[in-house]
């Protein structure tokens, strides 16, 4: 009986430290931090909310996806265009931008019921790629290779939300929804069959799984995160261009997801902070800290299988558990 | 009373080769069916055509008289087949209540009583309550294949097919493991086991099914199986 109502608690213990960082998080502007920070945060706290939906389809259900700027990309070209052909502003173009990511998702998840493993981490690397070509030839539609320029303001209840400091304090709003999000779906029924399809896809089947619905399903739920984080890029940056969203950019939020670790709920939140910050507080410039990046990859994928918050929450555990380190291994291991 | 399944003039090729040459079997409702074979025999390829890994080349597989031929494998388990596979048993890098939990949560509903409402009660039926809160993959073998039939039953089968499910387990285990077997049919679940091991088809089968170059040499009472010429000369002189 008790056993049961704690792990009942237990999925909320797991939100709580998130709120707790997200809390002091929205209070930085109270030690009035410079623009030049305001603004780096924000495009951390976009590229987090990105990275939501990549944990979903990456650390839950075990799919790489390497073209998930692409699907960004959707979501800020739509709002774009949405204001620029039919006036609809930011709140309208939400939901119409995730919708849009969302079909594209399912689009480059089709191939994945039959192609696998590193194969199919090359055909979304291709899907970045062309989708970047696509708007680079897309003339006055996509502007090209110029882009397209979103001059609308965003405002929430009758308030301009253009001044940094506010728009802060929505982008980590919207962190905390795609937090909370994340987590509930990372403790339903549905996240356990994710988790089922990842560990084996044979033996999910073999219960009654549809292995294919639920892959393309979780494109879905993760091209819904991008299209939401799209639009709020391109409100926040003003302008839109077509190598924003090519594969390199994809590279990168792979890697954000790799190094704060794709399958605790404080581990994308982890590696899109640490990844914006990380030139800034070391003072590199870009092709070092592209060297910087690559070097904590290799590092992460051979020290640190779980990302950085997998490896100190076993860090922790191992220091509370008392079990000899060699004991630890073992068990590590065969799994 | 008509068969749970009746398999008719299954054949399943690889290029040339002719894994199945068109088998005929049935289960009959509430029975342990064994089906034996040596190594090549085509009982693998029966298993996989059968719950919809590999699509058959031809004829039929009816389930309690709906055709379920070249179905799916997650449309089989949700018609009422459940299987249990010689290697992937569990999801490994899960906790072992929670591969349950997956696997009750994907129960077809049936009308009949649940002999074990939830996935504590079947841990507890296997007997793995006590490790409930380990990951899968820090299992041992034996217990392993435990978890890997629990997760079949917690799909709620009224047909149970089991490939090799004594592989790798030592007596003691086996003997557990048979126990088990024993006391699905009261349950109201069919078994049929695919295996080499005799003397696992001895203590669990009545009836007895013998396959030998992807065709079925004998079928019958498992002392009268055994006894034949056939099934002696495909077993190298009989040594069981």
């Amino acid at each position: 009986m008790n056993d049961s109502r704690r792990a009942g608690l237990k999925p909320l213990r797991s939100l709580l430290p998130v709120l707790v960082i997200l809390a002091l998080i929205a209070a930085v502007p109270l030690f009035s931090p410079s623009n030049r920070f305001l603004s780096l945060a924000i495009s951390a706290g976009i590229n987090v909310i990105a990275l939501y939906g990549l944990s979903v389809l990456f650390g839950q259900t075990g799919i790489l996806s390497m073209g998930h700027a692409a699907l960004v990309g959707i979501g800020a070209y739509a709002a774009a265009i949405l204001a620029r052909d039919f006036g609809v502003g930011f709140w309208l173009a939400l939901p119409a931008a995730a919708i849009a990511s969302a079909v594209f998702a399912m689009i480059v998840g089709i191939p994945s019921l039959r192609v696998g493993g590193h194969h199919f981490v090359i055909m979304t690397f291709a899907f970045g790629q062309l989708l970047a070509i696509v708007l680079t030839n897309g003339g006055d539609y996509t502007g090209a290779a110029t882009g397209l320029d979103v001059t609308d303001h965003v405002t929430l209840f009758g308030a301009d939300m253009t001044d940094l400091t506010r728009y802060y304090l929505m982008v980590v709003a919207f962190v905390t929804v795609a937090a909370v999000a994340s987590w509930a779906i990372i403790h339903s029924s549905y996240g356990r069959t994710l988790r089922a399809i990842r560990e084996n896809e044979k033996l999910a089947a073999s219960l009654g799984i549809n292995v294919g619905r639920h892959k393309i399903g979780a494109f879905v739920v993760s091209g819904v995160f991008a299209g939401i984080s799209g639009v709020l890029l391109a409100y926040f940056l003003g302008h839109i261009s077509p190598s924003q969203f090519s594969s390199f950019p994809s590279i990168y939020l792979a890697l954000m997801v790799m190094i704060g670790g794709a399958r605790l709920i404080e581990g994308p939140l982890a590696g899109g902070i640490l990844v914006a910050f990380l030139p800034e507080v070391l003072n590199l410039d870009p092709v070092q800290s592209r060297i910087v990046y690559g070097v904590c990859l290799i590092a992460v994928i051979m020290l640190l299988p779980d990302g950085l918050i997998g490896g100190i929450v076993r860090a922790l555990r191992g220091l509370f558990s008392g079990k000899p380190k060699s004991e630890r291994d073992a068990a590590e291991a065969r799994q | 009373m008509s068969p749970i399944l009746a398999i008719s003039g299954l054949s399943k090729q690889f290029g040339g080769v002719t894994a199945l040459a068109g088998v005929d079997l049935t289960i009959e409702e509430g029975e342990i069916l064994g089906v034996v074979g040596p190594n090549g025999s085509g009982k693998t390829t029966l298993f996989n055509v059968v719950t919809g890994v590999h699509k058959p080349s031809g004829g039929t597989v009816l389930f309690r008289r709906r055709d379920i031929t070249g179905l799916a494998p997650h449309a089989i388990s949700r018609t009422g087949i459940g299987y249990t596979f010689q290697q992937a048993m569990a999801f490994a890098g899960l906790g072992v209540l929670e591969n349950v939990q997956i696997a009750s949560e994907h129960a077809r509903a049936t009308g009949g009583a649940n002999p074990w409402p939830t996935p504590q009660a079947l841990l507890d039926f296997v007997g793995l309550s006590a490790l409930a809160g380990e990951k899968a993959g820090v299992l041992p073998f034996g217990s392993l294949r435990l978890l890997g039939l629990a997760l079949a039953l917690a799909t709620r089968p009224s047909l149970l097919l089991l490939d090799e499910p004594a592989a790798g387990l030592n007596d003691r285990e086996t003997t557990a493991l048979v126990g088990l077997v024993r006391q699905l049919p009261g349950h109201g679940i069919t078994v049929c086991v695919i295996d080499h091991d005799m003397k696992l088809m001895q203590m669990l089968c009545r009836r007895l099914a013998v396959l030998d170059f992807g065709s079925k040499i004998a079928d019958g009472p498992t002392e009268a199986v055994l006894a034949d010429p056939k099934v002696l000369d495909v077993y190298l002189g009989g040594e069981l």
